[in-house]
């Protein structure tokens, strides 16, 4: 078992546990935090995947952007919404769970199932794409690759993502803003 | 080398994961941080196979685009998330339904 | 002189008409005052008599003797019968006019103060003008049907006023007793009526039984029995409104109304109705069926006479001794002294009236007496009373008058009317058979027993001490003779007690006016000797009855039968003829009546019952496969659909989880689909 073996089965299990934690955490604000852990472990499992890029951006707009969104949002809107929205039931397991678990249990099942169906390690695609060379490996500078294929490449849809996020800033903005007396 | 496969299968447990807690939690936020596990499992699955592309980062890039949608996406839900509150006083998306008969 | 004579037969009519309508006046306008007991009401009746009387008296003044006026008109027509109405005045009918309307004015004068204290003071006017009406005009009519109806309304008033104080249960079962009796009559006449007009045709009284008389002519024959079943109706309808045997239990019973209606309709003029209708109809009898009439009216005066030895009421004596006088009148009839009967129809009239005035006052007074010291008596017996000639002289010397008028004795009218009867009937039995004896016997016994029991009467009410006064010592007599309306009627009353009204001559009957008004035979014919002897032996032999009953009464003399005798018995209970009713025809009937009325309410009642209910059964079947099965079916589509309907909408609870667990199930529905197969 080589060391990059090791580490992925370590972040899958840090990932995996963390997310069923959070799922079954009774405070919210722990479950916030331990989706912190798994958005980490993530970030981990894509450098494993030979994709430094995205772990980078998964931890600045993820961690950095999109976490303390959360956190900040609900921190601002006071003590009563907090005890409010602590204030629930947060079982694991409970008779009006079971539902939402079998489906999710019979789902991972389903999910596997088709996995080992299709047999993706041997997909015909990637046999091509071994054949052609058009593998990444471990020792590639992939972020100028990146650049180059955004500008390029993905040109449109990069730009459409950028009137996107423009849209929903001011979307975001004009929601949360206080409402004036109609 | 890591196999494909167990990315995919780590990916599809975060997904069965997320899609447990859109279904059980009553708490608008937490459904938020299902929605966003499910999208890293969907990121993950991008990423695992835009190892096989090296010429033209597919995967990689349309991870990254989806990185920054789930940004957009979690901003505007949670401004609603707040208006919501502000008028019914709950979050619970189970007691919204002013609009039923 | 023939225009003129019939202008004064035009104003007689039209008099009498008015002396008829009078009280028929009073009678609407009576009913119009308002209030219970307005005094109005016995003046408007009194005025209406008072000017009835007048005119009766000049209508009578015009046609006694004179040619009998007869004028009608055409009443109306069922397909070629013609119907009239109209007024006939002879001889009868204005006697009759003037003795009703000449009784009924001092009886109305007197109830003004008899009634005074009655609440129901007007219904009790309204009523007697009523009666007034009727009776006036039962006497003048000219048909048949008119004569009917009057003789109907006559009893209908009669009921009326004998149920007067109807909270009284007596009251009521004597006046429908007395309606029932009545109501037997007028089946008989009604029948006598139709069987008449069906052999001649006509209604019409002076055509049928006038100078002329259909019923005589030979051109008519009443074919068989038909003619005895006339006659029986008739006599049926005489003995009701008469009180002959067997019908007169009725007459003791009405003496529950008011006294001063008992003196004038059961003494004066109601019962002489049926007088009054054999006289008019007298033709119609063949000799054979007079018998019968005469042996009828004799039964019942002699047991009528018996009867009123022993009763104690006063009223009832005095109504016993009215049957008994009525049965002369029919005995006369009988025996074809047709003047002599109405002769004591009219004198008779008058002294009965004055007897029933006086006991009116008396029981008056004694009731006062118990009111005013709370006692329990009755106020009508005679065994209570006593010794009341000295508080009440003028009560005492009428009553001693009408007494001796009832009894015949000479000087009064009386005498005069009944030894004519006596006589008559002596001369009658004149050579037949031993049988027909026992009638003018069984009259003359007759007439000393009404000695006996008048003198009974006076001496117990008048004579002696007050009776009440020694078992109650305490109390104080303050009566009198009472007010000036009793005073002016006893006088007046007492005054045509009196031979002069009727006859100069004292003894002598034939002698008198009404008597020679109708008798056929002219010129005195003393043809025997019982025209001396018999009113002499009646007469020396009824002093010495009202001595022995003076004897018996006053000076505690033995009683003439024991008290417990058969005969005293038999007399007391009026010769169990009322019980003899109950037992053998009231029982049976209500014992039918009550059969019936069980099958009414069990048999026929409960086949209606079982129709009903068997009705509402298949109603409650209906209504429940109305309701279960048919609704029911409608509701389990309703339902269905409402089923149906609440089970889609669940999934749009507004719920977004569920919405999305939906999706998913479906999704992996989808996919296992697609795995397994």
């Amino acid at each position: 078992m080589t060391m990059a073996q090791a580490l992925f089965y370590l972040m899958a299990f840090i990932a995996l546990a963390s997310a069923l934690f959070v799922a079954a955490s009774k405070s919210l604000v722990r479950s916030v935090f331990m989706f912190f852990v798994t958005l980490m472990a993530l970030a981990g499992l894509y450098v494993l995947a030979l994709a430094d890029f995205i772990a980078i951006t998964q931890i600045v707009i993820y961690i950095g952007g999109i976490l303390v969104l959360i956190l900040f949002a609900f921190m601002l809107s006071g003590r009563e919404t907090l005890a409010n929205l602590q204030q629930q039931d947060n079982r694991f397991i409970s008779i009006g769970k079971l539902p939402a678990l079998l489906l999710a249990v019979v789902f991972f099942m389903v999910m596997i199932n088709i996995l080992f169906k299709t047999d993706v390690n041997h997909l015909l695609w990637l046999s091509k794409a071994i054949a052609h060379k058009n593998v990444f490996s471990p020792s590639d500078a992939t972020v100028s690759n990146i650049g180059i294929n955004l500008m390029t490449r993905y040109l449109l849809p990069f730009e459409a993502m950028s009137i996107l996020l423009m849209m929903a800033l001011i979307g975001a903005a004009h929601l949360s803003r206080k409402e004036k007396k109609a | 080398m890591i196999p494909l496969s167990d990315f995919l299968i780590v990916s599809a447990g975060l997904f069965c994961t997320g899609l447990y807690i859109i279904l059980s939690k009553h708490n608008a936020i937490q459904i938020l941080i299902g929605i966003e596990l499910m999208l890293n499992a969907a990121v993950l699955n991008l990423v695992a196979f835009g190892k096989f592309d090296r010429l033209n980062n597919g995967g990689q890039l349309f991870a990254l685009f989806a990185i920054v949608l789930a940004a957009a996406t979690t901003a505007v839900a949670l401004a609603i998330i707040l208006n919501v509150y502000k008028k019914y006083k709950t979050i619970d998306p189970g007691k919204i339904d002013e609009l039923r008969d | 002189m023939e225009n003129f004579l019939q202008a004064i037969d035009t104003l007689t009519i039209r008099f009498a008409l008015a002396a008829v309508l009078l009280p028929l006046f009073a009678f609407v306008i009576n009913i119009c005052l308002p209030g219970k007991s307005n005094k109005a009401a016995g003046w408007v009746s009194t005025l209406a008599v008072l000017v009835s009387c007048a005119l009766s008296v000049f209508v009578f003044s015009r046609a006694w003797n004179q040619h009998q006026v007869h004028q009608g008109q055409l009443w109306f027509t069922i397909g070629n019968i013609k119907l009239s109405a109209g007024i006939l005045l002879n001889n009868l009918s204005v006697l009759m006019l003037l003795l009703v309307s000449l009784i009924a004015l001092p009886v109305h004068i007197y109830s003004t103060a008899y009634m005074n204290n009655d609440e129901n003071y007007k219904r009790y006017f309204t009523y007697l003008s009523f009666f007034c009406f009727s009776m006036l005009a039962l006497v003048v009519v000219d048909s048949l049907v008119l004569f009917y109806i009057f003789w109907e309304l006559v009893g209908f008033s009669s009921y009326l006023l004998i149920g007067f104080w109807f909270t009284r249960p007596k009251a009521i079962l004597a006046n429908k007793k007395a309606f029932i009796m009545n109501r037997i009559g007028d089946v008989g006449l009604l029948t006598a009526i139709i069987i008449i007009y069906v052999v001649f045709r006509t209604f019409d009284i002076e055509q049928l039984f006038g100078a002329n008389a259909l019923v005589r002519s030979t051109a008519f024959q009443v074919p068989g029995g038909w003619q005895y079943v006339a006659c029986g109706g008739i006599f049926l309808a005489v003995a009701a409104k008469s009180a002959q045997f067997p019908l007169h239990t009725w007459l003791p019973d009405a003496m529950e109304g008011p006294t001063s209606v008992s003196a004038l309709i059961h003494a004066a003029t109601m019962v002489a109705a049926g007088v009054f209708l054999l006289a008019r109809v007298y033709p119609i009898f063949d000799s054979q069926e007079l018998v019968v009439l005469a042996v009828i009216g004799c039964f019942t005066a002699f047991m009528a006479a018996t009867i009123a030895l022993t009763q104690n009421d006063l009223k009832r004596i005095l109504a016993y001794s009215t049957i008994s006088q009525l049965g002369f009148m029919i005995m006369a009839m009988g025996i074809g002294a047709y003047a002599s009967s109405l002769f004591h129809l009219a004198t008779h009239a008058f002294f009965k009236c004055l007897l029933f005035l006086v006991a009116g006052i008396v029981i008056h007074q004694v009731q006062h007496i118990k009111d005013e010291y709370q006692l329990d008596i009755d106020p009508q017996n005679i065994l209570y009373m006593g010794g009341l000639r000295k508080k009440m002289p003028l009560t005492f010397i009428a009553c001693l008058i009408g007494g001796l008028a009832l009894v015949g004795l000479p000087l009064t009218s009386g005498y005069l009317s009944k030894d004519g009867i006596l006589i008559q009937s002596f001369e009658w039995a004149e050579g037949k058979s031993w049988l027909f004896k026992l009638i003018p016997i069984g009259a003359l016994i007759t007439s000393w027993l009404t000695a006996f029991y008048v003198a009974r009467l006076i001496v117990k009410v008048f004579f002696g001490e007050f009776r009440l006064m020694q078992f109650n010592p305490h109390i104080k007599l303050h009566i009198s003779d009472g007010a000036w309306q009793y005073r002016l009627t006893l006088l007046f009353l007492a005054i045509c007690c009196l031979f002069p009204l009727f006859s100069l001559h004292p003894v002598l009957y034939e002698h008198a006016w009404v008597f020679s008004g109708f008798s056929r035979i002219t010129g005195l014919d003393r043809v025997n000797i019982y025209h001396t002897i018999i009113p002499a032996g009646v007469n020396i032999f009824s002093i010495l009855v009202i001595y022995w009953a003076y004897a018996v009464y006053v000076r505690q003399k033995a009683l003439p039968f024991p008290e417990s005798g058969l005969l005293f018995k038999l007399s007391y209970q009026e010769w169990y003829v009322d019980k003899f009713y109950n037992r053998f025809i009231v029982m049976p009937v209500m014992t039918l009546s009550k059969t019936a009325q069980w099958i009414d309410r069990n048999i026929i009642d409960g086949f209606i019952h079982l129709l009903q209910r068997t009705g509402i059964l298949l109603s409650k079947i209906a209504e429940w496969t109305d309701r279960y099965i048919v609704d029911g079916l409608l509701h389990l589509i309703a339902d269905l659909v409402l089923g149906i309907g609440n089970f889609a909408r669940n999934f749009q609870g507004g719920k977004v989880q569920y919405y999305l667990f939906s999706m998913l199930a479906i999704i992996l529905a989808i996919f296992l689909f697609k795995i397994l197969i």
